[in-house]
């Protein structure tokens, strides 16, 4: 059966070829680490349903993207319908790190006129001895473009939730305070699968209390 | 949407090797088989689609095919029970070795087909030149294991390339892609035996063929997805075949258009395959579109791997068979076909549900009958004409999109200037207010100055008319000078009065003297007189003198007498002793002889003061008379000083008037200079506000052909134009979502659809076109079409059957006609995309 959520929010993963979109969204869709993946060739779909406060879910759909640069042709077309984006750089390979502003800005080109949220994902962060880029430097990039920064690795498992789930509570609150809203025709941000939910905090706690009965 | 690579149908799978595992070697025979009866039963499954030039074949070969059907069905039948071993080239030795499943009777078939195999390798021209619909046939069901790596070739063309010597000059280059293709080599079927483990050959081969190929060809370079392309041929052939083979594929197959950088062939095929969906499936195509499951979320690896990261690689392999053969079509026609196949179940689920269908069901419904989608590919309707239709309607809606975008970025910047404009001009408003404030001002400070003006430039006009009066009366400088002139003159003049005054003075003071000295003619007489009396004084003087030399004479006479007396008396003291008598009157005589003298001496005294009396009497008689004369001259001395002075005061009355009147005349003109000044002052600062008016006005001026410009210019026009298309296409797409929103009577419509869906699933011959139906005519037993399918596509309709061959294609073309246009719908899309935007 469908499980109960308050909302659907909708995530790309973007970043250049190879810095692990895939593996980090499927440790955090399937719970595994696959040493070897295919490289994506255009978009796959994940999903997953997330708890940010005690009995409030929220689905996620996530969209995982083709990083060679020849394959945006096909994935831009899948940033207007996101509300919200993990920006994935190598912290072990520097030039990744140095697309980020390329990413962004084509993200922000392609969006208009939504915007997306971001997180700054610094991948691979199991690999300390070949790091190539500082935490404090991409903080400092991050923090320039208003993003927060994490760092992760799919391989051990080490702050993948806390990603996802970080990224998911600052839509959560901007949808909440009305900085997002609802759009028909707009895929971004949908209310929960209970009829009757209106996106106002009051009516949702409601649904919610309904929900539980 | 790629498969996980840790599928294990990938691991150990085959490319359809159950036709191979025949033990004979004779497999290369060129002869036809001795074996086999002639003559086809009845019974026996005579292919529904046989070749259209099937007088070409002889018996044995059409027996030949004959039995292929039917070991195909045998092998799906039987297809749960067998696991195919060789997993590639490597160890394919090993795989040659009949599996436990394999019937004589299969290996028996199998080795007819190896021979008719060797027979096509060996006689290929003829066969690609006489039996190509057949060798289509055979292709279709699946070209042996053993045999793909040199009919690949062939059918590539690549047997005989020239690129091939260069291959080992390419792999001593260094591509600027290397990086990112050893990157993906490791991800490239990774958990394939042959490509298992890093540094395997398997790897490294694969590693040169792409480098070797991004150096050939530079504009794609590498493109992630292609490996998969080659780790197949590697599979089959050594990496030079391979990769020659990969050249003619990007050359030859549309494939190279696909892996460019702008994939724009990619997004032809996805808009040509959405097409297909929309007019074969349109249900699900609805149902897609409200899950907003883009088509290109699943089906751009289908064609950038060409199923191979989708299906297990043994139905990928027979569909490779098929492309290298027929080339992107068979993608379309297998895409649809899998959609086809999983319409109903699709329809039923969600967005995830949709994407786990496609992620973990589809790729493992065919394991065990790749036939059947084969088959069912060929049942899609495809036409290449349509293709090529919407291949040009795709070009021109992305040149359109292209010349849009720029034209949006052109406006985007254009407009962006404008704004930039509009703030400077609004920011310029405000100033202007305070401008026109402070010009409010500034125009009544000039209004009261104008006043000032006009005022003083009367006063000015009257003052001119004064100096113009005065210079008719020729008081000017002129003047002026001429006054100043005549002033030095007059103290020129002064002076020398002066100078003759004190000539005149002296003159005086020598006539005075002169006067003093001259005797006057009245007083000649009392001059003469006093002449007379002075004579007369003389004569008294001189008588007295006489008188007294008389006396003197006689004084001296009587002391002489008195001394010669004393003489003879004394002879010395004798005297004395003469008489006392006689002493005593001689001591008388001698006094009154010392008084006579007395006597005679005070008369002379006497004498003398009368006449010094006398002379100082005449003297102050002189005197007096001179205090006269000089009193009358100093009186008239004193007038003429007078008369000077009173001449001289009216000289210096004269003079202060002068120079009252120059001084006035100096501070006329003094004033006549200021007056001026400030004229020409006031002027010039009239002036000035007039010039600082004149450039207000100019800008003023600019400003409004600016503003003119922007009311009037081509891009507000444009501008208008643009928003009434907008609006036109707000329209549209309003229209569009009522169409959306009513998908009731859509689904009415497509209740027929359906139908007739069923009908052409029921009919295989129909569906295969025309060129079939003469073919059904001359075989000597045609078995009902889709007899042999029967199973596999449900229920077959009579009525359908009688429908098919009149009326498919006039339906289809009813259909294409009913259909909305692509065009139009899409460029809707577009539309509201870039209405979004």
């Amino acid at each position: 059966m469908e499980a109960i959520w308050l909302y659907q929010f909708r995530l790309i993963v973007i970043g250049d070829s190879t810095v692990g979109k895939s593996c980090l969204i499927r440790r955090f869709t399937e719970g595994r680490f696959a040493q070897v993946s295919d490289p994506t060739v255009g978009v796959d779909f994940f999903s997953r349903l997330v708890e940010i406060e005690p009995g409030k879910r929220v689905k996620l759909q996530i969209w995982d993207t083709a990083g060679q640069e020849r394959f945006r042709s096909i994935t831009r077309a899948y940033y207007r319908n996101s509300v919200g984006g993990l920006l994935l750089f190598d912290i072990t390979n520097r030039r990744s790190f140095q697309n980020v502003h390329d990413w962004l800005e084509e993200a922000r080109s392609h969006v208009q006129p939504h915007s997306i949220v971001f997180l700054l994902v610094g991948h691979k962060c199991d690999l300390e001895a070949q790091r190539q880029v500082t935490r404090q430097e991409a903080e400092k990039l991050a923090g320039a473009y208003g993003m927060r920064y994490v760092e992760t690795s799919a391989r051990d498992a080490i702050n993948v939730e806390h990603a996802f789930t970080e990224l998911t509570r600052d839509i959560f609150a901007l949808v909440r305070s009305g900085d997002i809203t609802i759009q028909e025709g707009w895929e971004g941000v949908k209310s929960g699968f209970v009829p009757n939910v209106v996106h106002s905090s009051e009516e949702v706690t409601k649904s919610d209390r309904r929900c539980l009965c | 949407m790629s498969v996980p690579s840790g599928s294990p149908e990938r691991v150990g799978s085959s490319g359809a090797p159950l036709l191979l595992e025949c033990p004979s070697p004779s497999g290369m025979d060129p002869d036809p088989p001795s074996t086999g009866s002639p003559v086809l039963s009845p019974d026996s499954s005579a292919p529904a689609a046989s070749p259209a030039d099937s007088e070409n074949l002889s018996p044995d070969e059409l027996e030949l095919l004959a039995k292929l059907e039917e070991q195909n069905r045998l092998l799906e039948a039987d297809s749960k029970s067998m696991r195919s071993m060789s997993g590639s080239r490597r160890n394919s030795g090993s795989s040659l070795v009949s599996s436990s499943s394999a019937s004589s009777n299969l290996s028996h078939l199998e080795e007819d087909t190896w021979i008719l195999w060797g027979r096509i390798v060996n006689e290929w021209e003829e066969w690609r030149r006489k039996k190509d619909k057949l060798l289509k046939e055979l292709i279709r069901k699946g070209i042996p294991h053993h045999f793909r790596a040199i009919v690949w070739q062939l059918l590539g063309n690549a047997t005989d390339m020239p690129v091939k010597n260069q291959y080992s000059e390419l792999l001593k280059m260094s591509s600027p892609c290397e990086k990112l293709i050893r990157r993906d080599i490791a991800r490239t079927y990774p958990e394939h035996e042959f490509f298992k483990g890093q540094d395997s050959l398997g790897q490294e081969v694969l590693f040169n063929v792409m480098k070797a190929y991004s150096l050939v060809d530079r504009e794609v370079g590498y493109c992630q997805g292609s490996a998969f392309i080659v780790g197949l041929l590697l599979m089959q052939m050594p990496e030079e075949e391979a990769f020659c083979v990969f050249v003619r594929l990007m050359q030859e197959y549309r494939l190279r258009e696909l892996f460019k950088p702008s994939m724009a062939e990619l997004g032809l095929c996805i808009y040509q395959f959405e097409y297909l969906l929309q007019e074969q499936l349109p249900e699900l195509n609805v149902h897609f579109r409200s899950q907003s499951f883009h088509t290109s979320m699943y089906a751009s690896s289908w064609f950038l791997t060409l199923f191979l990261t989708f299906l297990p690689l043994p139905v990928a392999t027979r569909i490779f068979d098929i492309f290298m053969y027929e080339g992107l079509e068979i993608i379309f026609r297998v895409g649809l076909a899998i959609l086809q196949y999983n319409q109903t179940d699709l329809i039923q689920l969600d967005m995830e549900g949709m994407s786990q269908h496609f992620q973990k069901v589809i790729p493992h419904q065919f394991d065990s009958c790749t036939d059947k989608l084969i088959l069912r590919a060929y049942q899609v309707k495809y036409n290449p004409k349509r293709m090529k239709k919407l291949e040009k309607e795709y070009t021109t809606i992305k040149n359109k999109e292209m010349e849009e975008q720029i034209e949006i970025k052109r406006l985007r910047t254009e407009n962006r200037l404008l704004k930039q404009r509009i703030e400077t001009l609004e920011k310029g408003q405000v100033t202007r207010a305070q401008e026109a404030e402070e010009n409010y001002v500034i125009k009544r400070e000039l209004a009261v100055v104008r006043q000032k003006c006009n005022a003083a430039n009367e006063s000015l006009e009257k003052a001119q008319d004064n100096i113009r009066e005065l210079q008719q009366q020729k008081y000017t400088e002129q003047f002026v000078s001429n006054l100043q002139n005549q002033l030095e003159q007059s103290k020129l003049r002064e002076a020398e009065l002066q100078g003759a005054l004190k000539e005149m003075q002296d003159k005086v003071l020598d006539l005075e003297k002169r006067s003093t000295c001259l005797p006057d003619e009245n007083n000649m007489a009392a001059l003469q007189e006093e002449v007379k009396q002075m004579k007369l004084r003389e004569l008294e003087t001189l008588h007295s003198f006489k008188e007294m030399q008389d006396s003197v004479t006689e004084l001296n006479q009587r002391w002489q007498h008195h001394m010669s007396r004393g003489s003879t008396t004394g002879g010395g003291g004798g005297h004395w002793k003469e008489s006392p008598k006689k002493n005593a009157m001689n001591e008388l005589q001698d006094k009154l002889m010392t008084v006579r003298l007395r006597e005679a001496q005070a008369q002379a005294e006497l004498r003398e003061v009368k006449l010094k009396a006398l002379q100082l009497e005449s003297q102050n008689q002189i005197h007096s008379k001179l205090i006269g004369r000089n009193d009358q001259e100093r009186s008239a001395l004193q007038d003429r000083l007078q008369m000077l002075s009173n001449q001289n005061k009216g000289l210096q009355a004269q003079l202060n008037e002068m120079k009252r009147k120059q001084s006035e005349s100096d501070c006329k003109s003094k004033e006549e200079v200021m007056a001026v000044r400030l004229r020409e002052a006031d002027s010039m600062a009239a002036m000035a506000e007039l010039r600082q008016r004149i450039a207000d006005l100019e800008i003023q001026k600019e400003e409004g052909l600016i503003q003119g410009q922007l009311n009037h210019s081509d891009s507000r026009q444009y501008i208008n134009e643009l928003r009434d298309q907008i609006a036109e296409l707000k329209n549209e797409v309003r229209q569009l979502r009522g169409q959306k929103a009513a998908p009731g009577s859509r689904l009415g419509s497509g209740v027929g659809g359906t139908n007739y869906q069923d009908l052409c699933l029921a009919s295989p011959a129909s569906a295969e076109g025309d060129y079939l139906s003469s073919d059904e005519d001359l075989l000597p037993s045609p078995l009902p079409p889709g007899g042999l399918y029967h199973g596999l596509s449900g229920p077959c309709h009579p009525s359908a059957r009688l429908d098919s061959e009149g009326s498919t294609d006039s339906e289809v073309e009813e259909r294409a006609l009913t259909h909305p246009d692509p065009q139009q719908l899409y460029g809707g899309m577009v539309c509201a995309e870039a209405l979004d935007n």
